[in-house]
C-alpha cells in the first residue's frame, strides 16, 4: 500500500467542448475549483502541485502555480503523457507521506479540437515527425490500424468483439451529462462506420476535445468515512517490449502480478476497471495484460461480458475517451476521476452497485509504432 | 517535379541520419549495424540502441521482406496525404535483418496482405518519396 493515511480526497472536472472555448488555464481551473469544493479544503492550504496537459508551450508545474497563485512545497509535471497522471497521483501521495506536502492538486487537460490535435501529432516526437509523417503515416489510428490488424490476425480477434467496447461505454455515457458523445450506438452502427485507417473505423478512434480533471491528495481522515479513497498499489513500465514495432501487449504485462500481490486482492475483487481507450484495441490489450483475461483471448472474453456500470464488468463507467472525448491530459485522469467518484458513491445513474475498489490503467506516449508508456493503479474505498 | 517532392514532410537531416535520407536519394536503402552485437538499428541512432556501442556501420539492404501488418490509412494528419488517401501504411521485416514503418505504393490495395512479400520502389519513382518506400514484390 502506497499510504495508509494518505489518498485523494476530492475531484473535479471542467465540462468538455469540442472547440476550445478559452485556454487550458480556463479549463484546468474550473476543474480545481470543483474539486477543492468535493474536498472540503480551502485554495490556501495547497501546497503541492502536479499538471499534466497538452497545449501547456513551455509553461511548466511552477508557472501554473504562479498562475493559480499557489505557493507550492512540490510540483510536479509528468512525461508519460496519458499513463502520466495516475503516476502523478500516486506519487503526489508518496511525497505528501513523505512530509514533501500537505495537499496536492493532481489536474489535466487540454484546449483543443480535431485541427489542433493533428497540427499536434505532426510534432508529437521526433522518431514521429521525422520517420513517420512524412510516410502519411495518419497519426494514431494508422499505427493503431496495424496494431488491431495483427491482433485479428494472430487471436482472430474480430471487430464485432472489439465493438463491445465501443458499444457498451457509449450506453454508459448515455447516463453521464458530461460526455460529449451521448447518442445511441448499435453493433451495426459501429461495425459500418466510416473508414479512418482500416481496420479502424470512425467509432474505434477516440475524439480531441477540451476540458480538464482534477483531484486533490492529502489526509484521508479530513473527509468523512466512505468519501476517500486509498490507493493500494500503483505501478508503471514504459518502452516495453524493447525495439517492438507495433506489439499487441505492452508494460501491463511486466508489473500485473506485482500490482495485485500489492493490494492484496484478486481480479475477482474488482467491482469495476477504468482504462485509457484512445482505442478499443487498446483497451482490449489492457485487458489481457492486467490479466482478466488470457493473451489472445479479449475476443471471447468480450463475447461473455457486458461492460456496462450494470453488466458482468464495469467497464470505463462514466463512457471512457470514447465517448466523453479526449481532452488532452484530462484523459489519463479520467478514469482515476470517475473511479473516485463511483467509490463515493456518487455515480448518479451509473453507479457501480457496491462499488469498493476498482483498478484504472493508463495508456499513451505515442511514438515511433505505438504507445509506449503504461501505468495501472488499484484503489479503494476509504 | 520537384514542387511535388518537396510537398511531402520531409525528415530532419541531421549528421546521424544523413546515410539513410542521403542513400534514399540514390534509391538505396541504408541501415545501421552494430558491430558489436550486430543488432539492425531502425530508425537511426548514434549508439546501438541494444548495447549501447557507438561502433556501427552503414551497410545497404537488399530492402527486401515481408509485410507483417498494414493499414489503408484514410484520415491524413498532413495535407498533401489527402489526395492520395488511402495511403499504405505497413510493418516490413527485412530479409536482412530489422524492421521498419513504411508507405507501400500498390497500384491494387485490396491484393494487400500480411506475409506479402515487398521491395524497394525502384527510380525514377522513387525519387518523390522522402523515406524508403516499397511495392509489392514482383
Amino acid at each position: 500500500m502506497l499510504s495508509n493515511d494518505i489518498g485523494i480526497i476530492g475531484y473535479g472536472s471542467a465540462p468538455y467542448d469540442k472547440k476550445p472555448r478559452r485556454t487550458i488555464f480556463g479549463y484546468l481551473g474550473e476543474a480545481a475549483s470543483n474539486a477543492l469544493k468535493s474536498a472540503g479544503i480551502r485554495k490556501d492550504e495547497l501546497n503541492g502541485l502536479s499538471v499534466d496537459a497538452t497545449n501547456l508551450g513551455s509553461d511548466t508545474a511552477v508557472t501554473t502555480a504562479e498562475y493559480f497563485g499557489l505557493s507550492v512545497s512540490w510540483a510536479y509535471k509528468s512525461t508519460a503523457a496519458g499513463a502520466g497522471p495516475l503516476m502523478s497521483v500516486a506519487n503526489a501521495v508518496r511525497a505528501v507521506e513523505a512530509g514533501l506536502a500537505d495537499y496536492v492538486l493532481c489536474f489535466g487537460g487540454g484546449a483543443q479540437d480535431v485541427a489542433i490535435f493533428k497540427q499536434r501529432i505532426a510534432q508529437f516526437t521526433s522518431a514521429v515527425t521525422d520517420y513517420l509523417l512524412p510516410h502519411g503515416h495518419g497519426g494514431p489510428p494508422g499505427l493503431h490500424g496495424i496494431i488491431q490488424r495483427k491482433h485479428m490476425e494472430l487471436y482472430g480477434t474480430t471487430r464485432e468483439q472489439l465493438g463491445r467496447i465501443a458499444v457498451d461505454e457509449r450506453a454508459n455515457a448515455r447516463l453521464n451529462d458530461a460526455a460529449l458523445l451521448r447518442g445511441p450506438m448499435t453493433l451495426d452502427d459501429y461495425l459500418n462506420a466510416k473508414l479512418v485507417a482500416d481496420p479502424l473505423r470512425l467509432y474505434d478512434c477516440v475524439m480531441p476535445c477540451s476540458g480538464a480533471e482534477a483531484l486533490i491528495i492529502g489526509p484521508l481522515d479530513r473527509v468523512p468515512r466512505g468519501k476517500g479513497v486509498r490507493l493500494l498499489s500503483a505501478l508503471e513500465r514504459h518502452n516495453h517490449p524493447v525495439g517492438e514495432l507495433a506489439p499487441v501487449r505492452g508494460g501491463w504485462e511486466v508489473f500485473r502480478d506485482a500490482l495485485f500481490n500489492e493490494a492484496g486482492y484478486a481480479h475477482a475483487d474488482m467491482n469495476f476497471m477504468n482504462c485509457y481507450d484512445d482505442f478499443p484495441i487498446m483497451a482490449a490489450i489492457q485487458i489481457e495484460d492486467l490479466g482478466f483475461c488470457k493473451k489472445g483471448e479479449v475476443g471471447r472474453f468480450l463475447d461473455a461480458n457486458r461492460l456496462t456500470h450494470d453488466g458482468s464488468f464495469p467497464f470505463n463507467t462514466g463512457g471512457g475517451q470514447l465517448s466523453t472525448g479526449q481532452a488532452g491530459g484530462s484523459a489519463g485522469l479520467l478514469g482515476l476521476v470517475e473511479a473516485t467518484r463511483q467509490l463515493r458513491g456518487e455515480g448518479g445513474a451509473r453507479q457501480v452497485a457496491n462499488a469498493q475498489r476498482g483498478i484504472i490503467s493508463g495508456f499513451g506516449m505515442i511514438s515511433y509504432g505505438h504507445g509506449l508508456a503504461a501505468a495501472a493503479i488499484i484503489v479503494e474505498q476509504a | 517535379m520537384r514542387m511535388t517532392e518537396s510537398a511531402y514532410p520531409q525528415p530532419t537531416l541531421t549528421s546521424t541520419n544523413a546515410p539513410l535520407i542521403e542513400g534514399w536519394r540514390r534509391g538505396e536503402l541504408m541501415l545501421q549495424h552494430c558491430t558489436q552485437c550486430r543488432a539492425v538499428i531502425f530508425f537511426p541512432r548514434h549508439m546501438c540502441p541494444q548495447c549501447w556501442s557507438i561502433e556501427i556501420e552503414w551497410k545497404r539492404s537488399s530492402g527486401r521482406g515481408k509485410i507483417v501488418s498494414y493499414s489503408h490509412v484514410y484520415s491524413q494528419v498532413a495535407a498533401p496525404f489527402a489526395a492520395e488517401a488511402p495511403t499504405l501504411l505497413a510493418e516490413i521485416a527485412l530479409d536482412d535483418g530489422g524492421a521498419m514503418l513504411a508507405r507501400v505504393i500498390s497500384s491494387d490495395p485490396a491484393a494487400i496482405k500480411s506475409g506479402m512479400r515487398v521491395e524497394l520502389l525502384p527510380m525514377p519513382e522513387a525519387a518523390r518519396y522522402p523515406l524508403p518506400t516499397f511495392r509489392p514484390a514482383e
